[in-house]
């Protein structure tokens, strides 16, 4: 929880949930897990504004509520993480991987889910039909039981799953259903007051699709009726009916989704290093091995070369020999993407995910320090990758580079922490004429540092962009205004010669001025999605880390 | 660090190692913290633009518009400004229109989080709606608030000729009659002796002058002031 993330997450709240809800939420992240009664006390805020953030927070997932510390009597404690907030920005690339995956029904349901944190199934279904025929021409609605279709295929493919039941939420589950129980009354007997929030995956029902009566089309919103009567006409429609799904929420499954972009960045990386063949072939390996693999593996599961041979796409039609030679290519290239594990079946071969996730963070690095400081420099730092530890001499021999150059590039290098100063004493009294003074780069803590940059360049350019659309509030305002007035003149009727007069109520400055607005503010929003890539792969490879030495 | 070696010229580490020669100037020492936007070396990339970034851009911005819209997109009360502004009127319209207020699933979530919707305290904000609604619910009083006050001016003049008590009974019964009127509307009870002019302080407070001397002729004894 460093102050970069802090700062992110606030600003991301802010834009998403409205300021009160960035207040709570950056007081949860700041001082750890809270009860109700000391949040309200430290933020200032009234009481009814903090229990609204809050179950905001919790609706969304950003906050996890649990019994005290102090044992089943203390009041509940919220707690919240930076991980789940930061998520929000990688919010477009899931909906637009389910739209490659499952077309525009996939797209609709993972938005919705997205922007409403836990639904029902129904709900959602009614929802995106809804939608779905609105955009759709007169006359034509969409069925009920498409959009389910949709949504089975996605929780199938583990793209969606259920919300984990919570103990200790308002009423108990199976233990006492009247006891009236206090929101610190222990919930199912099988969690023995355990500290750790079950994780969604605990559940053996996490990804069963509930049978669900629902049948129907969706349904037109009449744009003729005014504001009262479609309130009173939606509110009867929202009337609840059963479903056969009461109390099943489901919520989007991050982690299926950062495995599959891991595999596309893999993917890609092979296409780009290899050639197009190479790619199909690690993209098969992949496939095949989709639910085989846990997230967590170090690497696939062996495939024999037979196995990859039958299922390849038919459209490839390499012989087995040339596979073979792929094969062979893919596991002596440095990137060290494919490995193999044995000789039987035709060779058994393993696509090595770690080792692929670090050197694909490697070359982040080396890309960063090649734009930053110039060719020559990245040379230095990729040296120092590879041969870990060299003198101040050394360098300057292996890198070809004049000594005096070299030198002044080592030190920027080392001012900016990518370079680290080793010290090896020849005495116990670390004379430094006696002292080897080695140059060094640690991939993990400058992959994490570069993390942080990540973050506070994405903080900065949202700053930005507030400042920038505050500067021209006025206008943006006004040219609000008088689109929504050419869109009640057109709905109703008028002649051009009123259009025009009213589009001429912006002057031509005006609408310069206007034009370069957007075109900064898109620059920076396109610019967040893209620093959203990088930190994708950094925190994959720190993670990846993580698991496999603690 | 230089003063250490008796005003011989060592530093503490040896300059061969580190690749100092001896002539060579060291770079000046900063005297003040570095420029907030440092000039750049070299220029940063453009961005890749293409079809699937222009259409993440598009969907990040209509998901921001989007959330805007929805109920879990809390904005605290809107703080009055000094004077009341026409724009006002137009503005307090602009977001009603959030999909009405989702009723969560009690069941997820702890019970202490759960909000009562308590009857409106006596200055007309209701705890457990939105500004919007009672805005509109303001409204609402205060053009029914009015009416009354010119039904109420006109029947105290059709009677005033008569007895005060009678008058008095009355208007009670013609107050009680209103206040069924509105209680049928909203759950808002109000007193309208107490809430004439939406002041805090109780209409009877004031002491218009009319009973001054009016009562209290026959104890002469003490001294009227």
């Amino acid at each position: 929880m460093t102050a970069q993330e802090v700062r992110l997450c606030g600003l991301l709240l802010h834009e998403h949930f409205g300021e009160v809800v960035e207040k709570v939420g950056t007081h949860l992240l700041r001082s750890g897990a809270q009860n109700l009664r000391t949040i309200i006390h430290e933020t200032g805020l009234s009481v009814d504004l903090v229990k609204k953030s809050l179950m905001v927070l919790v609706q969304h997932g950003a906050c996890l509520f649990s019994s005290g510390r102090k044992g089943p009597g203390s009041p509940t404690e919220y707690r919240s993480g930076c991980d789940r907030i930061l998520r929000i920005l990688r919010y477009p690339r899931y909906i637009y991987t389910a739209k490659t995956l499952y077309g525009d029904t996939g797209e609709l349901v993972v938005e919705e889910l997205l922007q409403r944190g836990h639904m029902t199934m129904s709900g959602t279904v009614k929802t995106v039909a809804d939608r779905l025929t609105q955009n759709m021409e007169e006359g034509r609605s969409m069925d009920y039981s498409e959009v389910s279709s949709a949504f089975s295929k996605l929780v199938e493919t583990h793209f969606l799953q259920r919300c984990p039941k919570l103990a200790g939420a308002g009423t108990a589950d199976s233990t006492s259903p009247a006891a009236g129980a206090t929101p610190a009354a222990p919930g199912t007997p099988a969690a023995p007051a355990s500290a750790i929030p079950p994780t969604p995956e605990s559940f053996p029902d996490c990804y069963k699709v509930p049978h669900m009566t629902l049948v129907g089309r969706g349904k037109r919103q009449l744009a003729a009726e005014d504001g009262e009567d479609q309130r009173n006409a939606k509110r009867q429609k929202m009337d609840s009916e059963a479903h056969g799904d009461e109390g099943i929420y489901w919520q989007v499954n991050f982690e299926r989704f950062h495995l599959h972009f891991r595999d596309q960045a893999i993917i890609s990386a092979v296409a780009n290093k290899l050639d197009q063949t190479s790619s199909e072939i690690v993209r098969t390996m992949l496939r095949m091995s989709e639910v085989t693999t846990s997230p967590a593996a170090t690497c696939t599961k062996p495939l024999s070369a037979n196995e990859i041979f039958r299922s390849l796409p038919a459209s490839y039609n390499i012989p087995r020999p040339i596979l073979d030679q792929y094969l062979t290519l893919l596991v002596d290239d440095p990137m060290e993407f494919v490995g193999k594990a044995g000789e039987s079946g035709g060779g058994m071969y393993v696509v090595n995910l770690h080792r692929a996730l670090a050197n694909l963070a490697r070359a982040t690095l080396e890309s960063v320090v090649q734009e930053r400081f110039g060719s020559r420099s990245a040379r230095i730092f990729r040296l120092l990758l590879r041969k870990r530890h060299l003198e101040q001499k050394q360098v300057e021999d292996f890198a070809m580079i004049p000594a005096k150059e070299a030198k002044d590039m080592l030190y920027t290098l080392l001012s900016q922490n990518l370079v680290q100063l080793q010290e090896i004493p020849k005495t116990p009294d670390y004379a430094p004429s006696r002292t080897f003074y080695l140059y060094t780069v640690n991939q993990l803590p400058t992959a994490r540092m570069l993390l942080q940059n990540c973050y506070k360049t994405v903080a900065n350019l949202i700053e930005r962009r507030l400042f920038e659309s505050k500067e021209s509030k006025r206008l943006l305002e006004k040219s609000q205004r008088i689109e929504a007035i050419l869109a009640s003149l057109q709905a109703s009727g008028a002649e051009p010669e009123q259009l025009t007069e009213v589009e001429e109520m912006i002057t031509a400055p005006e609408k310069q001025q206007l034009d370069a607005l957007k075109l900064h503010i898109n620059k920076l929003d396109s610019a967040e999605n893209q620093v959203d890539e990088t930190i994708f792969l950094l925190e994959s490879y720190v993670n990846s880390t993580a698991t496999s030495t603690g | 660090m230089a003063a250490r070696g008796r005003s011989r010229r060592t530093l503490s580490f040896s300059v061969d190692s580190v690749g100092i020669n001896r002539g060579e100037s060291l770079p000046p020492t900063l005297q003040q913290p570095t420029p907030v936007f440092p000039v750049m070396e070299q220029k940063p990339l453009p961005l890749t633009g293409g079809e699937e970034a222009e259409y993440l851009l598009a969907l990040k911005q209509d998901f921001r518009g989007a959330m805007r819209s929805l109920p879990c997109f809390i904005q605290p009360a809107a703080a009055l400004r000094d004077v009341e502004r026409y724009s006002d009127k137009y503005h307090s319209s602009e977001h009603t229109d959030g999909l009405m207020d989702w009723t969560p699933d009690w069941q997820r979530f702890p019970r202490e989080l759960r909000i009562h919707a308590r009857k409106p305290a006596r200055d007309g904000v209701s705890v457990a709606r939105s500004d919007a609604q009672s805005a509109q619910k303001k409204k609402k009083k205060k053009v029914r608030e009015k009416e009354e006050v010119l039904i109420k001016l006109e029947t105290l003049q059709k009677k005033e000729e008569q007895q005060s008590e009678e008058d008095d009974d009355d208007d009670n019964t013609e107050q009680k009659k209103k206040q069924e009127d509105d209680d049928a509307d909203g759950d808002e009870e109000y007193d309208e002796e107490e809430f004439e002019e939406e002041t805090d302080y109780i209409m009877s407070y004031f002491d218009n002058g009319e009973d001054f001397g009016g009562d209290s002729d026959d104890n002469m004894d003490e001294a009227i002031y």
